[in-house]
């Protein structure tokens, strides 16, 4: 079974592209039945069953993205948006077209990532450090900063499985934000935590645009699209339906249940 | 993706923290935590001592046998861990490759070299009771390092190239712990190759070409009695005595082209 393969290419030059997509295209291969064993394979093959369906995911998608524009990804659930950041993340591979990255990436598709309840926050924020790149060295000198702002000093020594799941979010988030690259990709993270958090939140995205940082928004918060956001994409069925200004953008998502 | 990239920077810290939260969380709320490292073969090697040395009264012309016993046990345990948890690395970690994009061999090294803590701790033992026993320091001893090296590197091949069809087909998992059991009685462990050898020379052979046997009679010579048969001593061909090592080589190149291939998708599949 050969599965042709699309390019990510990373280089790291002076030009203002940061991120350049050209026909970009994915389908997963979705299990019909259950296909998780030797028994059901040998079977399939058998009776000339494939045993999947392609799900065509992403239909060719071109897009660029300059050096400092906070770019928003909106879209329904399932249209594509999440899978196109794992693509440009470099977790899916691409099954045809290109891609070419222009910096250091950093992407957050989920917070707190490695998090594991067995082990205390102090462990889990060492684990979760190193899954950004950071030494423990790196870490010490951070880990006061990151409990701070997280507000959760009491808790360090605590289980995470004694954490609430706010809490688990908030210091997730407190680390997320140390990470320092070119260019950020952000999934859905800003709807974390109280009110007072959310400001908190909402100030970092505001320090992010300010000092001209290149960042890639997948989000629903039509909102924050237009707060935050220097240009927008809407995507729809695993195609690009309208690109453009976020306030525009953000009435055309709005739109698609009307 | 040359070597350098292979190993930078960041790919080693991400290595270091994931081994360091293996470790832990193996021992995890249990009473007697990191000592169990140590305890586990220490049990089974009692368990094994009492059925095989004292009720079946094997390896008596063997010197300093409880050791050899310990000697074989502890390695075989290595072997079993090694492989095993670098099959499952993979599926147990499925939820880190779904969302972050790093080396996927990480994992796999990473389970892996909890093993070899645990084997380190083990050897320690094994010089130990080897003093208490009599045996004394000999540079042969040296001669362990390539032979342990070697186990290490067989199972890295094996996990790697198991852990990535595992993926798919969990079965493997399965498989390879049945397997593992028929392979613990293929390996001279509990029974000294010469009382193979004493009934046919050809079997005794043939036990000997499998590189597991040639490497912990191999660590047994180096560490406990030149006595031990081994591969280079009872083959008498040299060329044939290469076999063992070539498979090693083998599997490790096959294992790791074919996971390097298969890694692609792990994070889809998984």
């Amino acid at each position: 079974m050969k599965r042709q393969i699309g390019t990510r290419t990373e280089i790291n030059d002076d030009s203002d592209l940061a991120i350049k997509v050209k026909n970009l295209h994915k389908s997963f291969k979705l299990p019909t039945e259950q296909a998780f064993g030797l028994k059901q394979a040998f079977f399939n093959r058998l009776r000339g069953i494939k045993g999947y369906k392609e799900q065509k995911v992403l239909k060719g998608i071109d897009f660029e993205v300059k050096k400092g524009e906070f770019l928003g990804i909106v879209g329904r659930n399932g249209s594509g948006k999440s899978t196109l950041l794992k693509i440009l993340a470099g977790i899916y591979y691409p099954e045809k077209g290109e891609i070419t990255i222009n910096g250091t990436l950093v992407p957050f598709i989920e917070l707190g990532v490695g998090f594991n309840p067995e082990l205390t926050g102090r462990e889990n924020v060492y684990m979760n450090g190193a899954l950004l790149g950071f030494s423990n060295e790196e870490m010490d000198k951070m880990y006061d900063d990151i409990w701070d702002f997280a507000e959760l000093k009491d808790f360090q020594d605590q289980k995470l499985k004694n954490y609430s799941s706010g809490m688990q979010v908030r210091l997730a988030f407190s680390i997320a934000i140390r990470a320092k690259g070119d260019i950020l990709l952000l999934d859905e993270v800003l709807a974390v935590g109280d009110a007072a958090f959310q400001q908190k939140c909402s100030d970092y995205f505001n320090s992010l645009k300010d000092r001209n940082q290149t960042v890639i928004l997948v989000t629903h918060s039509m909102e924050n699209v237009r707060k935050f956001c220097t240009r927008a994409i809407l995507i729809d069925n695993g195609l690009i339906v309208k690109e453009g200004d976020p306030n525009k953008i953000a009435d055309a998502y709005t739109k698609l249940w009307q | 993706m040359g070597i350098p990239k292979v190993l930078n920077r960041k790919n080693r810290i991400l290595l270091k923290e994931l081994t360091k939260t293996d470790f832990k969380l193996r021992y995890q709320g249990s009473v007697l935590g990191y000592l169990w490292a140590l305890l586990r073969p220490l049990l089974m090697f009692a368990i094994l001592y009492v059925v095989f040395a004292k009720l079946l009264r094997i390896g008596g012309d063997i010197p300093h046998y409880s050791v050899y016993l310990l000697c074989g046990t502890s390695m075989w345990s290595f072997f079993t861990e090694c492989t095993s948890q670098g099959i499952q690395a993979i599926v147990n970690r499925g939820d880190l490759l779904r969302k972050v994009s790093f080396p996927k061999y990480i994992v796999v090294v990473s389970a892996t070299l909890t093993a070899v803590i645990n084997m380190l701790i083990n050897l320690a033992v094994i010089i130990i009771f080897a003093l208490i026993n009599g045996v004394e320091f000999n540079l042969s001893w040296f001669l362990a390092i390539p032979a342990i090296l070697e186990l290490y590197l067989l199972s890295l091949g094996l996990a790697f190239f198991l852990g990535a069809i595992n993926v798919k087909y969990r079965d493997i998992t399965s498989i390879w712990d049945v397997l593992t059991q028929a392979l613990f009685y293929a390996v001279p462990i509990i029974y000294p190759i010469s009382m193979v050898a004493s009934t046919s020379a050809l079997a005794a052979k043939v036990i000997l070409l499998n590189p597991i046997s040639q490497a912990i009679q191999d660590i047994r010579f180096g560490l406990i009695t030149h006595e031990t048969i081994t591969t280079w001593n009872y083959l008498g061909n040299p060329f044939l005595s290469l076999i063992p090592i070539t498979l090693v080589l083998i599997i490790l190149i096959i294992g790791a082209i074919s996971f390097r291939r298969k890694s692609k998708f792990f994070a889809e599949e998984v």
